[in-house]
């Protein structure tokens, strides 16, 4: 029975934490994306608060892929931000896998050039 | 006893892990799509009348306002439509989308269809709809 329920009890733990990663980097996504259309595209900025935000949710910046496409926009151009991460998932006597998870928002530029 | 147990009790413990899962996947959903009208709805709002901003100062939504919201809200769910019973064009086209142009602010109210299989399955309840409202002024 137990060699059941642990691993019920861990995928579950496991699961619920992949979902609130999940929430987390969607929420920082779509911040990231507002800051983005603000400054009319890519910038050191954005990666900057992308990098705190993720850090503060206790996802490691350096290991996230960010895509800014088109990387310059002009006024309401839209503006995509996609974020990749990989969260680990691992439950006892079943398997450890890492998990994709992939957030974007899209949003029009904000600056008139 | 221990072995028949585990045997008599194991698809209850699986259903309950399957529906937790489920609930949990069709809260991540509610809150992405909330996420989406949010973003819409803000994009929207910004989209000012720039003649009137010009002649007179005042935020004064754009014409093509709720045009805006629904193009950006489709945009927004298209990452979500596997989860979806319907395309995100077919739910931002069913969106409610009120635009006051003074003060400038945006309404969005949409319900969302959501897959949820296993619920279907158990409760038979394939399709469960999600409300989400968002508004944004500009200020």
């Amino acid at each position: 029975m137990i060699t059941i329920l642990i691993p019920l009890l861990f995928a579950v733990i496991e699961f619920g934490d992949v979902f609130q990663r999940w929430l987390a980097q969607e929420s920082a996504t779509v911040q990231v994306a507002r800051y983005a259309g603000e400054l009319g595209g890519d910038a050191p900025e954005v990666r900057a608060l992308l990098d705190g935000s993720l850090r503060s949710s206790g996802i490691d910046p350096s290991a996230a892929t960010v895509d800014v496409t088109p990387a310059r926009v002009g006024w309401r151009e839209p503006l995509t931000v996609t974020v990749r991460t990989n969260a680990m998932v691992a439950i006892p006597f079943l398997f450890s896998a890492a998990i994709p998870l992939r957030t974007s928002a899209v949003v029009r530029g904000e600056l008139a050039r | 006893m221990s072995a028949i147990t585990t045997i008599a009790a194991l698809p209850l413990l699986i259903i309950v892990l399957m529906t937790t899962l489920e609930l949990g996947s069709l809260r991540v959903v509610a809150a992405r799509a909330r996420s989406a009208a949010d973003l819409a709805v803000l994009v929207a709002v910004n989209d000012q009348d720039d003649g009137e901003l010009q002649r007179s100062g005042t935020l004064v939504a754009a014409a093509d306002a709720a045009d805006v919201a629904r193009t950006v809200f489709a945009a927004n769910l298209d990452p979500l439509a596997p989860f979806l019973a319907a395309t995100p064009a077919d739910v931002a086209a069913d969106a409610a989308i009120q635009v006051e142009p003074r003060p400038a602010t945006v309404h969005l109210r949409v319900t969302v269809p959501v897959r949820t299989p296993l619920f279907g399955a158990l409760f038979f309840h394939p399709i469960t709809d999600v409300a989400v409202q968002a508004n944004g002024g500009a200020r």
